[in-house]
């Protein structure tokens, strides 16, 4: 009894100490989810304004008219594409005539067609100036609150010296309507007379073009009355209601920075890419991770299994700017080279033009992807139980169809979420897309078919590496950047969880 | 039910075709990584070695990047770095043509200082947090709501892709806590980014322990702290820093993370030439990873780029690949002689 009374305090002071020993260890494993949730907090923190600016931007957009003269620039637009078609179809003739000198007549139509959209292009970029104008002066008056990024450049129109009444200029901005309606009636004149008398073309492929080009155009003037009254209808008082922020984040397809005229934040071109470059990837980082690891763990031999484990990790183990570099340097010359050979004509959209585009990415991309699905899916049929692979066996079945039948079955859960991991290592990969993909923000051209997968894009991890570095703190592109960064956040979180749950799954059913 | 001798045949060759796919696939990936490493090693190798002693091209190793100069002088093709032409310009006078290319001469010096530094703060740090975070997980925990949380957070963590950690790095530490582009927020980005997995090998070691050792040590009277520290730890440890050089690697190699939050693309002091002690955790470095991305993507290929280009990826993919080789074979030997 003596003894421990005696002891008491010193016994205290160590159980005290143990405690806090304790205590320090557990506040470290807090450190996960802690940094967890500061990420996420600091996305959404610096994320979240953009909502607000972007409604403030799109608000000023409608205010000042730009998306007025928008409305007319894209019939002008539309009058451009048409002349370019024209150009194509020449080519198209011209390479089945031995000299230019028979297209006199078509050169005259072209001319001519291109020549009618000649008032139209004035009065866009009259329109343009006058909008541009009235921007300025509602920024000045303080009205919008959303600063631009344009807005730091010195803006090519002369800042008005003396107050111009907004209201005034709206109206003489909205004189474009009438104007609009005139030279439409025009166009469709002058345009419909040269549709009546087209130039005789010898090549049928050209002929075939031109016709389908013939009804495009007849199209196209035959609209012209629904958009006068669009030009009629259009109020630039009508609210901006706030959930346009949001969609025109999410659906927004174009992402448009610094531009003199209006900034988009668009986020679907980067997400197409993002996904065009992770599709590339996994069609080809899957078939050869599942493959080599059925081969590891079935048939190889042990010395054989001995060498190839730990090189495939050892390819884990490679940079990811180093592949990139490797791809400008090697990968992209040799794709374009050999799509350029004879024996590839077949391919439809063969040539290519661009060295760097979605598949050099994404084969690069894949040689990252085939170490994590190979490590994975190999634990995954290692983790088989022994029974049924001497189960299968001892009912007379071979090798092949005890993998075929027993062991991918059973580990498929497995060999899934070895895929799923993949795909979050593809998506969330930055430098080799960054150096490799392109970085043309667009939405690559469908219609090529599989050759859209030939094209350049850029994608949500290389925009963030690539504009991080330039923007104004707190403006609406930094902002927007760090909405990219929280999708990208949110996507792969999403894809881990579903990963996770497939391996909580599998285990349950092997056990 | 026994098939017949045609169709056992028939499903033999079959077998037979596609295990040769399996190793045809197998090996073209091989094949592919192993192309890579020779061609960089190949033309990195030019620059990096030399025919005649010492050998190494000490030059590259030892300088700074300095912009090359390229211009013809009396029928003779010359090339200068930026300290060599401004030597020659004081006795020569007469005007040349001169094409300046950034980047293309002089050495990569400050870049392998750079990334040692970050290396060495990082994984300071991680192994610090990681361990701790570890040995609470596998000796003090009991399963239980907050620990399953604990577990889906780090594996959560696992998975976050590397520009959304320099994101995150750059609005916390670079901005937040205004400690700009620096060395400091380096460590602390990719400290944290490479966290799960020091937690996950630490925790795997310190489980491979026997109970036995600690029950014995209880037994005796120890104290939960002092099991821990004498009978637990020495016996994790080796494990726990071979699974960790593998987090070495992948700290190094990381480029997404740094770009905003440490690495400037160009610097011409030292990092120790500092005006005060403190000021050496507040100052941006070049960092081997980011200098392959500016030299790749900021300039034009061509013949005179290509020699720095290829001479720091081979620098840089030979440094990561022996750090990287290192922890396999390590792992490898340990896994042979561990088994309790």
């Amino acid at each position: 009894m003596s003894i421990l009374s005696e002891n008491a305090p010193a016994r205290r002071r160590r159980i005290t100490t143990e405690s806090a020993i304790k205590a320090f260890f557990g506040s470290n494993a807090l450190v996960a989810i802690v940094v967890l949730a500061l990420i996420t907090i600091f996305l959404f923190r610096d994320g979240f304004g953009f909502f607000g600016q972007n409604l403030a931007n799109l608000r000023l957009y409608r205010r000042a008219g730009l998306e007025y003269v928008d409305i007319i620039r894209t019939q002008a637009q539309t009058h451009a594409a048409l002349s370019r078609q024209l150009g194509d179809i020449r080519m198209q003739e011209s390479r089945t005539l031995p000299s230019g000198s028979t297209l006199e007549a078509f050169d005259q139509f072209s001319a001519a067609f291109s020549d009618s959209g000649e008032f139209l292009n004035a009065l866009v970029s009259d329109a343009n100036d006058q909008a541009l104008a009235l921007r300025e002066v509602l920024i000045a008056a303080g009205s919008a609150s959303a600063v631009s990024s344009a807005e730091a450049q010195p803006s090519e129109t002369a800042k008005p010296t003396a107050p111009v009444d907004p209201r005034a200029a709206m109206i003489a901005l909205r004189t474009a309507d009438e104007k609009f309606a005139k030279i439409a009636e025009g166009m469709k004149g002058k345009i419909d007379n040269l549709l009546a008398a087209p130039p005789v073309l010898s090549s049928p492929k050209a002929r075939q073009s031109f016709e389908k080009w013939k009804k495009k155009t007849r199209d196209y003037v035959a609209q012209f009355p629904v958009v006068s009254q669009r030009l009629r209808q259009w109020n630039a008082n009508e609210p901006v209601p706030a959930y346009r922020a949001i969609t025109a984040f999410l659906f927004g397809r174009d992402w448009v920075t610094a531009s003199f005229w209006q900034d988009w934040y668009g986020i679907i071109p980067l997400l197409v890419g993002s996904i065009m470059v992770a599709a590339v990837a996994l069609l080809l980082a899957v078939p050869l991770g599942v493959c080599s690891a059925i081969y590891v763990s079935e048939v190889a031999a042990r010395g054989e299994k001995s060498l190839i484990k730990p090189y495939i990790e050892f390819i884990s183990a490679i940079p990811s700017v180093v592949l990139g570099f490797f791809g400008i340097a090697v990968v992209g010359q040799a794709v374009r080279a050999l799509s350029q050979m004879p024996f590839m004509k077949w391919v439809p959209f063969f040539p290519i033009s661009e060295r760097l585009n979605v598949f050099t990415a994404g084969s690069l991309l894949a040689l990252m992807a085939v170490p994590t699905i190979f490590t994975l899916a190999e634990d995954a049929l290692r983790n088989v139980p022994r029974g049924f692979k001497e189960a299968s066996y001892a009912l007379g079945a071979n090798r092949l169809q005890t993998i075929a039948r027993v062991l991918v079955p059973a580990s498929l859960s497995g060999i899934i979420s070895a895929v799923l991991l993949g795909l979050g290592r593809v998506i969330g990969e930055t430098m080799v897309v960054l150096l490799c993909a392109g970085n043309r923000i667009a939405i690559p051209d469908f219609t090529q078919g599989l050759g859209a997968f030939f094209q350049p894009v850029h994608t949500m991890t290389g925009i963030i590496a690539q504009e991080m570095g330039e923007v104004v703190r707190g403006s609406i592109h930094y902002r927007a950047l760090f909405m990219v960064g929280l999708v990208l956040f949110a996507l792969t979180l999403g894809i881990n969880y579903l990963a996770q749950r497939l391996v909580a799954r599998y285990r349950m059913s092997i056990g | 039910m026994i098939a017949a001798p045609s169709n056992r045949r028939r499903s033999r060759l079959l077998e037979r075709v596609l295990f040769w796919v399996f190793r045809i696939g197998t090996y073209f990936v091989l094949l592919c990584a192993t192309y890579i490493f020779l061609d960089i090693g190949i033309k990195g190798g030019r620059t990096v070695f030399t025919r005649t002693a010492p050998f190494v091209n000490v030059k590259f190793l030892t300088e700074p990047p300095q912009t090359l100069y390229v211009f013809d002088y009396q029928g003779k093709k010359m090339e200068l770095s930026d300290r060599e032409f401004r030597e020659w310009k004081t006795t020569h006078k007469e005007d040349v043509d001169v094409t300046s290319v950034s980047y293309s001469a002089g050495g990569i010096w400050p870049c392998i200082v750079g990334t040692a530094l970050l290396v060495i703060g990082s994984m300071t740090l991680a192994l610090f947090i990681g361990i701790s975070c570890a040995i609470y997980l596998s000796e003090y925990s009991r399963d239980g709501r907050f620990i399953r949380l604990i577990r889906v957070a780090i594996l959560n963590l696992a998975g976050v892709p590397s520009i959304v950690f320099g994101l995150f790095g750059f609005g916390l530490f670079v901005i937040f806590f205004g400690w700009n582009v620096s060395l400091l927020s380096g460590w602390f980005t990719l400290g944290l980014m490479v966290l799960p997995a020091i937690i996950t090998a630490s925790e795997e070691s310190l489980r491979a322990v026997p109970q036995g050792l600690r029950e014995g040590s209880l037994a005796l009277g120890a104290t939960k702290w002092q099991t821990i520290r004498k009978n637990v730890l020495p016996y994790a440890l080796p494990g726990i820093l071979t699974s960790s050089i593998l987090g070495i690697a992948r700290v190094a190699g990381e480029t997404a993370p740094i770009m905003f939050t440490a690495a400037y693309a160009m610097r011409d002091e030292m990092p120790w030439q500092v005006s005060h002690w403190t000021n050496f955790f507040f100052q941006g470095v070049m960092a081997l990873p980011y200098h392959i991305y500016v030299v790749s993507s900021k300039i034009p290929q061509n013949e005179y780029t290509e020699r720095v280009q290829y001479g720091t990826a081979f620098v840089f993919l030979v440094v990561v690949m022996l750090i990287a080789l290192t922890s396999i074979l390590l792992r490898e030997r340990q896994r042979r002689r561990l088994s309790w």
